[in-house]
């Protein structure tokens, strides 16, 4: 099998907010007043820095940055269970991590990225080829990323169940730091896909998606909001409604 | 409800938070009625398990009543009395089903942290850091268990919760850790450190048809419990050097298997200890596994070390070449106690082991706080801590 598709190369640039720059230019910033502030050889060195990723944002250095994402969970299920799953677009919400999928009909979706809201967009994605309880490929074109991909179902040996796969090539315009910000707050796409199929194997295996979120806390103070936000939690827990009074 | 949270090394308190509620269908909500402080817990009082947050509630030794059960709980009911594994398993997944719970898929909410530092993620645990799932533990008036329906142990009519509490962890890991010695008879085995784990490992080993035990600490109160367990005993400080005289008490073979049940903690004497707590202390390394170079030393030819003291990141300065040129075998991990709770919970009711022998203290979740203190700098001949959430404070 291979993917069919041809993705058209851009011949103009659609707008997009140049976050690379944007970083460069404020961190350039921060450190280089940092550096003036400090004085002495660490407030040089400091200084420099920041001039440096100053220059790179004043100049418009960017790179495009092209990525390859290969992420494989194996479930407990055979391929034709965990398709005719996926084949339901009522499914998708609740294991797609960070993106919104939604079924435009005629082998068209559209994927919106960006969830909490940031730097949200819109795509289209078209299924470029499929074979039921086998594969899917589709491909996408946008500024921000264009990608093509399959997802592959396989017998896994003995009594594993399905080895499912995702194999994806993405064109994106932000460049390495747009990329590592991205990974700290877990839309990457490399984490997108990875945390996706783990909660796909969650939900079809266990039946439901592990979570803490609404247990109980004591205080957590600005130390450990902070700690949410760098262990990709949300730095307040949500309270759900009570479900029964509180007992004391 | 009362809760005992943590705050930063050294720091625990007990806070008022909300109310526990099912998040998930397939929670139950338990009012605790017994807890316990595990050895476990202490490293994380002192610092060492990394992704902890300010204000995570501890504890994953507990039992209690179901007080509420979320719509696809079916085996568990209101009142039900029940003791719940530290482990959190899904019962589903190809691990679960082979019997290796602790490796469960499906039950970490931040399976990518553990992916990150180990490679995989295991199951997640009660009250024990936000790599191991950031579960709310069971030092808590009231705690919510996730899988209701594949953990929970129901406690048969009679037996008081002093004598199944341990079923959560300590004497499951004690039972696994002398298991995985592939105990054969006439076999000698030497067990380091005789906290909680260490003592069950000790009584195990004899249950699985060890023909000698020998323990090894340097608190006397330790030792003592050790002895009345059945196990010759050496303080390690008051001999010159632990390998030969692990040699000199068995005929020069050294013990057919060893157990540390120590963990990254480790005392010890000497130019290496001082090492191991250089390094700690300047955060190059989590561990002190001062115990495990040890026991690999010392191991008979062919031998097992069996490994319930938990380790968190890379070791240094492990005597692989010995491990190697004499053939060990290594066992660890996180325990299993799924698969050992219907084994476990015979044998009590049985007579043939009464778990409480172990406790040397019961308080209230309120002394908490300073329980800790007691048993980490292990005063007052402290062993092991059980705490009722319920009890009024100890009149000070």
């Amino acid at each position: 099998m291979t993917i069919t598709t041809s993705i058209p190369r851009k011949t103009q640039d659609e707008p997009s907010p140049n976050l690379e720059s944007i970083l460069m230019l404020a961190s350039g910033a921060a450190l280089a007043g940092l550096g003036i502030w400090r004085r002495g050889w660490t407030g040089a060195a400091l200084a420099g820095g920041g001039a440096c990723l100053l220059y790179g944002a004043a100049t418009g250095f960017r790179r495009p940055y092209q990525g390859r994402v290969r992420v494989a969970v194996t479930i407990v299920k055979d391929s034709e269970e965990i398709y005719s799953f996926l084949s339901n677009p009522g499914n998708w919400a609740p294991f797609l991590h960070a993106i919104e999928l939604e079924n435009r009909g005629a082998g068209r979706l559209s994927l919106r990225f960006g969830n909490p809201p940031g730097i949200d967009f819109e795509s289209q994605i078209e299924i470029t080829d499929h074979k039921p309880a086998d594969y899917v490929a589709w491909a996408s074109d946008h500024a921000m990323l264009s990608h093509r991909g399959v997802m592959r179902f396989k017998k896994a040996p003995g009594d594993r169940g399905t080895e499912v796969s995702v194999a994806l090539e993405y064109n994106a315009p932000a460049g390495p730091v747009a990329h590592a910000l991205a990974a700290l707050v877990g839309w990457h796409p490399e984490q997108v896909v990875r945390e996706s199929l783990r909660h796909l194997k969650q939900l079809l295996e266990a039946g439901e998606i592990p979570t803490t979120e609404g247990q109980p806390v004591g205080a957590r103070g600005v130390k450990g909001a902070a700690l949410r936000v760098l262990h990709r939690e949300p730095p307040r827990e949500a309270i759900p409604a009570p479900l029964r009074a509180t007992g004391d | 409800m009362k809760a005992l949270c943590w705050q930063g090394k050294n720091r625990v308190r007990i806070e008022q938070v909300d109310d526990p509620r099912i998040i998930n269908d397939r929670d139950a909500i338990v009012r605790v009625t017994r807890t316990a402080i595990c050895g476990s817990d202490l490293h994380l009082f002192d610092g060492y398990i990394p992704t902890m947050e300010p204000g995570d509630i501890l504890g994953h030794e507990f039992m209690g009543e179901v007080v509420e059960v979320g719509p696809e709980v079916r085996k568990l009911k209101r009142g039900d009395r029940v003791v719940m594994p530290f482990t959190i398993a899904c019962g589903q997944c190809y691990y679960c089903k082979n019997d290796l719970w602790s490796a469960c898929d499906n039950t970490n909410p931040n399976a990518w942290m553990m992916e990150k530092m180990y490679g995989f993620s295991g199951s997640a645990l009660f009250g024990y850091s936000h790599m191991m799932g950031g579960y709310a533990g069971g030092q808590a008036q009231f705690a919510r268990v996730p899988f209701a329906d594949v953990g929970p142990i129901k406690v048969p009519e009679g037996l008081p919760d002093d004598q199944v509490l341990f079923l959560s962890d300590i004497f499951p890991t004690g039972f696994m850790a002398a298991e995985n010695c592939d105990i054969k008879p006439g076999q000698v085995v030497a067990v380091w450190g005789c906290g909680p784990v260490g003592q069950f490992a000790i009584r195990s080993a004899f249950l699985l048809g060890a023909e000698r035990v020998i323990a090894i600490d340097r608190y006397a109160e330790r030792l003592k419990m050790a002895r009345a367990g059945g196990a010759e005993i050496i303080n390690y400080q008051e001999v010159d050097d632990l390998v030969e005289e692990l040699k000199w008490v068995t005929g020069g073979r050294g013990p057919d298997a060893v157990i540390d049940a120590v963990g990254l903690e480790a005392h010890g004497t000497g130019i290496m200890a001082f090492y191991d707590y250089s390094r700690q202390r300047m955060k190059v390394s989590f561990d002190r596994p001062m115990v495990l170079r040890q026991a690999i030393q010392a191991c008979a030819k062919g031998g097992v070390v069996s490994i319930p003291g938990v380790y968190g990141g890379i070791l240094d300065k492990l005597p692989f070449g010995s491990a190697f040129g004499k053939g060990l075998i290594f066992k660890m991990g996180q325990t299993h106690v799924h698969r050992y709770r219907q084994t476990l919970m015979e044998k009590i009711q049985a007579g043939a082991i009464d778990p409480s022998f172990v406790i040397t203290h019961r308080l209230s979740l309120d002394d908490a706080p300073e329980a800790y203190f007691t048993f980490r700098d292990k005063q007052d001949q402290c062993i092991k801590v059980v705490l009722d959430p319920w009890q009024e404070a100890r009149a000070a």
